[in-house]
C-alpha cells in the first residue's frame, strides 16, 4: 500500500534531465533503442588518422543542410587535414563549417535536447566535448487562411503549428523593439516551447510575471491540446466560461497586444491567447475595426442580443407556456394551443428533448467529414424536424424556439463562449421547468453571481461593466465608437500607458 | 464550501411547495376564454364565457366556439362551475372583452370590477361594454359558432383608429368610478343588422357604480367631443356649384371654472375641432372654407349642448370636466369637489367651439 502511495505521489522534475559529462558513448546510451538516432563517421579530407563523428536525429535534421554545410566541408576541406591537431577543434567552431551557429558543449543534457530539436553534434576522436550545429528541418504547414475566423475585409493569414512562424507573423506587424518574447518550456515529455509576448511599456508587468509564474508551475507530461495550458493557467477551471480568449488571426492578436494585453503561443497549437480575458473579448471579431463603426456597433449589439436569446429563449418558452400563459399574446397562445393539442409530450419534455437533439445533430455534423457532416445537419434539421412536427411528436413552436436559440448561439465569435452558453441554456431550461419565471430569474441571478465571481489574471471577468469609478474605463463594450475617438486603452487590464493615439 | 451548499439548500427549500412557485399546466389542455358576459340573476349572477373559434391541430379546420355558462350566487362560484363544464382547463387569463347586462349595471358594477381586479388571471385589462336592452348572455351567444370576440376586437381596433365610438377598459372605468364617482361605458345591442351581430348603441353612464342612463345619437357624439375622442365624422355641404366633404380628425375640450366674487359661477368649455377637406369638386376658396367652418361649428355646438344637457340631467360629470378644470384652480376645486355632481347639474356652461379646417 505504501509502495503504491509512494509511486502515486507527486515526484519532482529532475534537473538536469541527463546528468553527467558528455561523451559519444553517453550519447549513444541515451539514444539507445531510438531507431531515428544516426551517426556518421567521416575522415577529415580523407585522412584516416583524423576521424570525426556526426550525430543527428533522422527527420529532425535536414539532410541537405547536414550534407552541404557539415559533411561536405569535413570531407573536402584540405585545411582540416593539415591544421595542427590542437587547433582543429577551434577551426571547426570558428568557420570551417558553414552553419550559422556553432556551440561547444561539454554536458550531455544540452546536446541531447539540441539533437532532438534538429541540430547535429560533431565529435572528434579522442575528445569528449562536441560542437553543435543547427541544421533543423523546417517542414511545416504553410500560413493559410483562418478557417474559424474568416475575413471579408482584412488580412487572410492565420497562425500555424510552428511557434517561430507565429512569432514572426507578429513581429512583422509590430516592428517596435518593445515587443518582447520570452520562452518557457512546458511538459516533462513534450518539452513544448511556450512563448509569452508583450509590448514593454504598455502591458502590465505584473500580468506578465503572473503568467510566467503559472507557466513555470505547470508540471505535466505534454502540451498536446489547448486545454493543457488553459486549464492550468486560468483562475477558475470549474467555470464553463472561457477565461483565455484566443484567436487564429495575427491581426487580432496584435490588437490585443496593443490594448495592453499579454500574448501566449505554444508550439504545435495554431492559435494565440490574449490575456487577461474579459467578457467583451468573446463578443469581438476581427472585422469589428474593419467595418464602418455604425455597422460594427449594430453587429456587436446583435451579438449581445443573440447571447441573451440563445441563453433564455428555451427557458422563457417553458416558463411562459407551462406556468404563465397569460403573458403570451392571445393570438400566439391560440396557435400554441392548437399546435399542442395533438402532441403527447409535455412542453418541458419537448423542449429538453429538442435541445438534446439539437446538440446531437450538431455533434454528428462536426465529427463527420464536411460533405457528410452537412448532409447530416440538413437531414437532422429539416427532414427529421419536419417529420417530427408532422407526426405530432413535437409542436412547431418548440422547434422554432429551439432553432432560434441554436442559431443565435452560432453568432458567438468564440466557440468556447458559445459552448458555455449552451450548458447554461440547459440549466436555465431545467430551472424554468421547475419554477417558471421565478426559476428562470433565480437561474439568471446565479449566472450573474457566477460571472461576477470570475477573474482572469487578476482582472474581473465582467470588468467592462463592473469596474466601478476607481478604474479608468476604456470605451463602450456593447458598441464601437469611431476609431479616432477611441483614444484610451481599457484601465481594467492595468495598462501602463492608457493613451493609444495623439 | 459552505457557500457551495447554500444554493442547493435554498433551491430545495423553494421546491418544497411552500415557496409560492407557480403551478405548471399544459396549454394544449386549455380552453382560452376570450369573452365573458355577466348578468344579474335571481339569486346572484349569471356568467357566460366564450372561447371564440378554436383549432385542433395546425392544419385542422376551426372548431365551433365553446360557450360555457353558469348561474351562481357569486362570480367565483359561477367561474368554478364553468370549470367543471369543460373537458379542458378553462383559462380566464385571455378574457379581453367583458360584457355587462343592463340589469346588472343598474344594480351596480362594483362587485364585478372588484372581482376582476383581485383575480390573478382576469385583471382589469379587458374591454368593458354594456349590453343595452338585453342580457349579456344573449350578446355572447349571438356570435354562434364563431363567437363575438372578433366582432368586439374589430370595434376596439376601429375605435383606436378613430372610426368607431370610444372603447374603455374595465380598469379605466373603475378608475373613473373611484376618482370621479361616475364613468361612461360604450353600449352595444345584440340585435345587430345585416352586417354584424353586435351594434354600437351610444354610451351608458354610471353614477356611483350604477347605470343611470344612456347617451344616444347627437348626445353620444357630443360626449366623444367632451372626452376628446371623436369618432370619424363627415360633414357634407353643398356650396355654390361645389359639393364639399369635411372630415373631423380630432377634437379636444378644455374646461375652466369661472368665478365671480370668489364663488363658482359657471363652467367655460372650449372645444377645438380639427378637420380636413376630404372631397370637393373645385378647391374651395376662403369664403367657402369659412362657410364650412361655420356649419361645422354649429353642428358640433349642438352635439356638445345635447351631451351637456343630458349629463346635467343625469347629474354626472363622467368625462371629468370639473376635475380637469380644477387643476388650474386647486383651492376652488378642493372646496367644490365634494358636491361637484350637484353643482354640475345646475351650473351654467359657456360653450365655445373653434374649428380649424385644413386644406
Amino acid at each position: 500500500m505504501s509502495r503504491q502511495r509512494e509511486a502515486n505521489a507527486p515526484h519532482p522534475r529532475q534537473e538536469p534531465r541527463i546528468p553527467g559529462p558528455l561523451s559519444l558513448a553517453r550519447l549513444e546510451e541515451v539514444f539507445s533503442d531510438c531507431a531515428d538516432f544516426s551517426k556518421r563517421e567521416v575522415y577529415l579530407h580523407g585522412d584516416s588518422g583524423r576521424k570525426a563523428v556526426v550525430c543527428y536525429i533522422d527527420g529532425q535534421a535536414r539532410s541537405e543542410r547536414l550534407n552541404d554545410y557539415v559533411l561536405r566541408p569535413l570531407a573536402q576541406d584540405p585545411a582540416l587535414a593539415t591544421v595542427p591537431e590542437s587547433q582543429l577543434f577551434d577551426l571547426l567552431e570558428k568557420g570551417a563549417l558553414y552553419a550559422h551557429g556553432a556551440k561547444r558543449e561539454t554536458e550531455a543534457d544540452p546536446v541531447v535536447f539540441a539533437l532532438i530539436n534538429g541540430s547535429c553534434a560533431l565529435f572528434l576522436e579522442g575528445r569528449d566535448d562536441c560542437l553543435v550545429f543547427p541544421v533543423a528541418t523546417e517542414e511545416k504547414r504553410s500560413v493559410g487562411e483562418p478557417e474559424n475566423e474568416p475575413a471579408l475585409k482584412g488580412a487572410r493569414d492565420s497562425f500555424v503549428e510552428s511557434l517561430r512562424t507565429n512569432t514572426s507573423l507578429i513581429r512583422r506587424r509590430l516592428r517596435a523593439p518593445e515587443l518582447k518574447i520570452r520562452e518557457h518550456i512546458v511538459g516533462r515529455q513534450s518539452l513544448t516551447p511556450v512563448d509569452v509576448l508583450w509590448i514593454d511599456g504598455i502591458a502590465d508587468p505584473d500580468t506578465v510575471a503572473l503568467l510566467e509564474e503559472r507557466l513555470d508551475a505547470i508540471d505535466i507530461d505534454g502540451v498536446e491540446a489547448a486545454g493543457n495550458l488553459e486549464e492550468y493557467l486560468v483562475d477558475s477551471e470549474r467555470s464553463p466560461f472561457p477565461l483565455m480568449p484566443y484567436t487564429q488571426r495575427p491581426d487580432r492578436f496584435c490588437q490585443g497586444l496593443l490594448e495592453g494585453r499579454v500574448g501566449l503561443f505554444a508550439d504545435g497549437i495554431p492559435l494565440g491567447w490574449v490575456l487577461p480575458g474579459t467578457i467583451d473579448q468573446f463578443f469581438k471579431t476581427g472585422q469589428d475595426r474593419a467595418y464602418h463603426w455604425l455597422a460594427a456597433s449594430a453587429l456587436s449589439v446583435v451579438r449581445w442580443l443573440c447571447a441573451l436569446i440563445t441563453l433564455l429563449v428555451p427557458g422563457l418558452y417553458i416558463a411562459l407556456v407551462t406556468f404563465h400563459p397569460e403573458a403570451i399574446p392571445p393570438k400566439l397562445a391560440l396557435s400554441i394551443v392548437a399546435a399542442k393539442q395533438e402532441v403527447p409530450f409535455s412542453t418541458i419534455f419537448e423542449v429538453l428533448i429538442m435541445l438534446l437533439a439539437f446538440e446531437v445533430v450538431q455533434e454528428a455534423g462536426l465529427r463527420l467529414p464536411t460533405p457528410i457532416g452537412s448532409t447530416v445537419s440538413i437531414l437532422g434539421g429539416l427532414v427529421v424536424g419536419n417529420a417530427a412536427v408532422d407526426a405530432h411528436i413535437v409542436s412547431p413552436a418548440v422547434l422554432i424556439a429551439v432553432a432560434i436559440a441554436g442559431i443565435a448561439g452560432y453568432t458567438m465569435p468564440s466557440q468556447d463562449f458559445g459552448s458555455a452558453l449552451r450548458l447554461w441554456r440547459f440549466l436555465l431550461a431545467i430551472l424554468a421547468s421547475l419554477g417558471g419565471l421565478t426559476g428562470l430569474a433565480l437561474g439568471c441571478a446565479a449566472l450573474i453571481y457566477h460571472l461576477a465571481g470570475l477573474e482572469s489574471f487578476g482582472v474581473p471577468y465582467l470588468a467592462p461593466f463592473t469596474t466601478g469609478t476607481r478604474v479608468p474605463r476604456g470605451h463602450p463594450s456593447l458598441f464601437r465608437l469611431p476609431l479616432p475617438r477611441m483614444k484610451w486603452r481599457d484601465g481594467a487590464v492595468k495598462t501602463q500607458n492608457r493613451r493609444n493615439q495623439r | 464550501m459552505k457557500r457551495g451548499w447554500m444554493a442547493p439548500l435554498a433551491l430545495s427549500l423553494l421546491l418544497t411547495g411552500c415557496s409560492g412557485l407557480p403551478a405548471a399546466r399544459e396549454m394544449g389542455d386549455m380552453a382560452l376564454l376570450r369573452t365573458m358576459g355577466i348578468d344579474a340573476a335571481a339569486n346572484g349572477v349569471a356568467v357566460t364565457g366564450s372561447t371564440g373559434p378554436r383549432a385542433k391541430g395546425l392544419q385542422a379546420e376551426d372548431e365551433p366556439a365553446l360557450i360555457l355558462s353558469a348561474d351562481r350566487e357569486s362570480l367565483s362560484g359561477a367561474c368554478l362551475a364553468m370549470q367543471g363544464q369543460s373537458d379542458s382547463y378553462v383559462f380566464f387569463g385571455y378574457v379581453d372583452q367583458l360584457l355587462l347586462g343592463q340589469e346588472l349595471a343598474e344594480r351596480g358594477v362594483q362587485p364585478v370590477l372588484d372581482y376582476f381586479s383581485r383575480d390573478a388571471e382576469l385583471g382589469l385589462g379587458a374591454q368593458l361594454w354594456l349590453v343595452r336592452g338585453a342580457a349579456a348572455r344573449e350578446a355572447v351567444s349571438s356570435g354562434g359558432d364563431k363567437g363575438v370576440d372578433s366582432r368586439l376586437e374589430t370595434l376596439q381596433t376601429d375605435s383606436d383608429m378613430g372610426i368607431a365610438s370610444i372603447t374603455r377598459t374595465a380598469g379605466e372605468v373603475y378608475t373613473d368610478l373611484l376618482e370621479l364617482g361616475s364613468a361612461f361605458v360604450p353600449a352595444l345591442s345584440p340585435a345587430g343588422d345585416e352586417t354584424a351581430v353586435l351594434t354600437e348603441r351610444g354610451y351608458g353612464v354610471l353614477n356611483g357604480d350604477r347605470l343611470v342612463g344612456f347617451l344616444d345619437g347627437e348626445a353620444a357624439k357630443g360626449l366623444e367631443l367632451l372626452a376628446g375622442g371623436p369618432s370619424a365624422d363627415v360633414l357634407e355641404a353643398e356650396l355654390a356649384q361645389n359639393r364639399v366633404s369635411v372630415k373631423v380628425v380630432s377634437a379636444s375640450t378644455k374646461s375652466e371654472l369661472e368665478v365671480q366674487g370668489g364663488v363658482l359661477s359657471g363652467l367655460k368649455l372650449t372645444c377645438r375641432v380639427e378637420a380636413r377637406l376630404s372631397e370637393y369638386q373645385r378647391h374651395p376658396d376662403e369664403a367657402a372654407v369659412q362657410a364650412l367652418k361655420t356649419g361645422l361649428e354649429q353642428r358640433e355646438r349642438l352635439r356638445l349642448e345635447a351631451a351637456l344637457e343630458r349629463l346635467q340631467e343625469l347629474g354626472t360629470d363622467c368625462t371629468g370636466l370639473g376635475a380637469r378644470a380644477g387643476i388650474a384652480r386647486p383651492a376652488l376645486w378642493q372646496r367644490v369637489q365634494r358636491d361637484w355632481a350637484d353643482r354640475f347639474a345646475e351650473l351654467p356652461v359657456e360653450l365655445q367651439v373653434q374649428v380649424t379646417v385644413h386644406k
